[in-house]
């Protein structure tokens, strides 16, 4: 496809994505004047650039969106949900279609028909409750097609349509297909047209059946199926809602005198002539436009329009953005910074990929430097060397850095979908829900942001399903009949954090440790020995939460275990916290990068191994009088918290310590199912390391994530703790 | 006869049945300008109706029976009427 076919591509999924967002705007406060602005803009954008390829059902749609906005514009419509209703489904075809324009280059088949049908819907007025018909609307596409006049004697609201086409032999098997129509209550439409173009009156065959009946009754569909008993095979009902019909405005539209006249007056100002000449055109331009505009009912500040009529392209630009309101043309409007949006660059991800690897290698010979450096001893060569390693390592360390933002994408990417998640479950279920976003400006790795997505809209979900209770209760609990539902990113110790927190009904420990008894996952006596932070964490444990049951028992949904899997794929973790009553508060904490991990190297029996540091709690040494033993299962307490212990050399198959020893070094993990105390010979370093995964034989072995080289060239192996234990 | 022939008008009368349904087409084409009165038409089959949308007659008055009437008056023949 060509270059301008591709722009067309990324300018539309961004517009299509502004408007989402300013449609969600304008639903929560319809007066906001610059959220429709917005959405008329992307709108009137996406229908010019549309109509200069082969798409008319695209131009279509967003034509007849750009209308409707208009009269919402000019307050001759009101918004209401079901009109949102209509257009984010207008957006969402639109969004669809894109894809496939990605993929196949050209519309589906039926967009003609569903672009019809879409467009009906956002013409017609507001329509009352059941709009569930829209869906069946596509299914009888002749519907969406009716006459102005049709569609009166139809009437409106939900309706039945029918479809049949009898069999072409009907006449010999006794059928007479009109005479049914006579048994269908409250019959509006009966449309009788041939099947095939008919044959010249000599060449017909009078006894074979060539007409197709469409029709639409007022009574339901089990009202009007009795009729067509006979004949089930060749006829199909369904229900259908339409909209009383409508005329479209006619002031300003695509087309009209009025646009013809404004589009004459920016030729006239593209005119040749002497500088004078196109002084005084100017005048005469702004006056006629001002004139214009005030005819359609849009008075607009004759300073602003002359301001407008410096040239061609400012005048365009001018009538395009809606006059109305647009107070300077000269200045920048401030509700729109991004009114040019810079384009991105898009670059192949096995280039970055290649380069990331590359700047991984130069860390690493960066590292060996510093040995070298102290060898050469104490002379004046061995000072310049200092000085140039250290100059190295400075540039090494801002090249990695810079390579790393290269990769790093605002989490707007992943916020953006959920305030339409929110919407739309919460219409769904009834509730009132506050969505706060914040920090959707920090940063993290493209590869993070992809795992990022998946979970966080199930963690959403769940907040919405299982958290925030439905306004009675909340009512009756003492709390503002709106929940509020905050999803917050920030940046901390070289990581990313997710946090998705509810003022819902919490989660209540008691419930979580009989629903772990009942389903067999614990004993009794170690579900009361849970405190309470770790019974809440039980929601977490493979095959808990699963349970239909236990997601009205614990107040949380399905799939808990699923979250925290995608966050220890990508080396992260996942934390939970509930007050039952106030809330529950979800934290997913991801690393910045997955090409970079940063680990904690840990030393037993004489090799070297790296601890991912996003599980890492913290690394402290236990006297050995503490650890209890039972048996060879041993515990510790650490943070008030009974944690078992594992020592590294028995889970790697390696000799036991011989060593008499104070003290042990202990590595504290959080595992998504609890802490683990995991005791070491020893623990060095923390260094960021290029984690690459075992390949050939070693593939098969479990327990390790990968080999790494650290700075000075020693490899070490990082360990999988969950697999391992 | 629910169909009464007269030169160029046909009279349709009661229930006009799939009987007819033969000689009307024949009646049609040897017919250079034909007209229908369906006046005191109570039922009309539908391959009477396929032809008459064939063969465009001009409808000298139409059924009395509201159902036909909204049939005849939402086709061709009934704009073709005026």
């Amino acid at each position: 496809m060509s270059e301008l076919f591709d722009q067309f591509i990324v300018e539309a999924q961004e517009l299509l994505e502004t408007a989402g967002g300013a449609l969600l705007a304008l639903e929560r406060d319809p007066a906001d004047r610059a959220s429709v602005d917005e959405l008329f803009r992307a709108f009137h954008t996406l229908k010019g650039s549309s109509a200069l390829f082969d798409m008319a059902p695209f131009t279509r749609l967003v034509h007849a969106g750009e209308d409707t906005l208009s009269l919402l514009r000019d307050g001759r419509r009101g918004m209401t949900p079901d009109l949102a209703d209509r257009l984010f489904r207008a957006l969402d075809q639109c969004a669809r279609w894109v894809a496939a324009l990605e993929e196949a280059g050209t519309l589906p088949a039926d967009a003609g028909e569903a672009a019809e049908a879409l467009a009906r819907g956002l013409s017609g007025g507001p329509a009352d409750g059941a709009a569930a018909g829209g869906g069946e609307v596509e299914a009888f596409p002749w519907v969406a097609g009716l006459t102005d006049e049709e569609r009166r004697a139809a009437g409106e609201g939900t309706l039945t349509a029918i479809d049949y086409t009898p069999d072409p032999d009907c006449f010999f098997t006794g059928d007479d297909p009109l005479a049914l129509f006579r048994r269908v209550p409250d019959l509006r439409l009966l449309r009788i047209e041939p099947a095939h173009p008919l044959p010249p009156l000599a060449q017909m065959d009078p006894y074979r059946c060539v007409l197709r009946f469409r029709a639409l009754s007022g009574a339901a569909v089990e009202a009007v199926t009795p009729a067509f008993r006979s004949v089930p095979d060749q006829v199909r009902t369904g229900s259908v809602t339409l909209s009383p019909a409508f005329t479209p405005p006619a002031a300003a539209a695509q087309g009209s005198l009025a646009a013809t006249m404004l589009e004459e007056q920016t030729r006239i100002l593209d005119l040749p002539g002497s500088a004078a000449e196109r002084e005084s055109r100017r005048a005469a331009v702004a006056r006629a436009v001002a004139a214009i505009l005030t005819a359609l009912g849009r008075p607009t500040q004759r300073a602003a329009v002359a301001a407008a009529c410096g040239d061609v392209g400012s005048l365009r630009r001018f009538l395009a953005d809606g006059p109305g309101e647009t107070p300077a043309v000269s200045e920048p409007r401030p509700s729109a910074p991004s009114a040019a949006p810079r384009r991105a660059l898009r670059v192949e991800p096995e280039r970055m990929d290649a380069l990331m690897a590359l700047v991984g290698e130069l860390s690493v010979v960066k590292g060996q430097l510093g040995p070298l450096v102290r060898r050469a001893g104490d002379g004046e060569m061995a000072r310049d060397l200092k000085a140039f390693a250290a100059r190295v390592d400075s540039l090494v360390g801002d090249l990695r850095h810079a390579a790393l933002r290269l990769r790093l994408l605002p989490l707007a990417r992943v916020f953006d979908p959920l305030p339409r998640l929110v919407r739309d479950t919460a219409r769904r279920l009834d509730k009132t829900v506050e969505l706060v976003l914040e920090g959707a400006e920090t940063e993290a790795d493209k590869d993070i942001l992809d795992v990022l997505g998946e979970p966080l809209l199930h963690l959403v979900r769940n907040a919405l399903d299982h958290g925030i209770e439905m306004p009675e209760r909340r009512a009756a609990a003492g709390k503002p009949p709106a929940g509020t539902l905050r999803v917050r990113a920030f940046q901390d110790k070289g990581g990313v954090v997710v946090e998705v927190s509810d003022d819902g009904a919490g989660i209540d420990p008691a419930a979580m440790r009989r629903a772990a008894v009942a389903k067999g996952l614990l004993d009794p006596d170690a579900a009361a020995a849970l405190s309470d932070a770790d019974a809440v964490r039980l929601v977490f444990a493979p095959g808990f939460s699963t349970a239909g049951s236990v997601s009205e028992l614990s107040g949380r949904g399905v799939g808990m275990d699923a979250v925290r899997a995608a966050a220890e794929r990508a080396g992260g973790r996942v934390e939970i916290d509930s007050t039952p009553g106030n809330g529950t508060r979800v934290c997913l904490l991801l690393p910045l990068t997955l090409s970079i991990t940063r680990v904690v190297v840990v030393e037993a029996a004489g090799s070297l191994y790296g601890i991912p540091v996003a599980l890492v709690g913290g690394v402290q040494r236990v006297k050995r009088g503490e650890i209890r033993a039972v048996k060879r299962a041993e515990s510790v307490v650490l943070r008030d918290r009974v944690v078992p212990l594992v020592r590294l050399r028995r889970l790697l198959g390696q000799p036991e310590d011989e060593r008499a020893r104070a003290d042990d070094c202990v590595v504290l993990a959080e595992l998504g199912d609890g802490p683990v105390a995991v005791a070491v010979d020893d623990v060095g370093e923390r260094a960021d390391v290029v984690l690459r995964p075992m390949t050939g034989v070693l593939r098969g072995l479990r327990g390790y994530a990968g080999t790494a080289v650290l700075g000075d060239g020693r490899l070490i192996l990082v360990l999988d703790l969950r697999e391992l234990l | 006869m629910p169909i009464r022939y007269d030169a160029d008008l046909a009279c349709f009368e009661a229930a006009c049945t799939v009987e007819d349904t033969l000689p009307l087409a024949e009646w049609l084409e040897a017919t250079a300008a034909p007209r229908v009165d369906l006046s005191a038409c109570t039922e009309l089959h539908t391959a009477l109706l396929q032809l008459l949308l064939a063969a465009r007659p001009a409808v000298t008055a139409g059924p009395e029976d509201a159902f036909l009437a909204r049939v005849i008056s939402l086709s061709p023949l009934g704009r073709g009427a005026g």
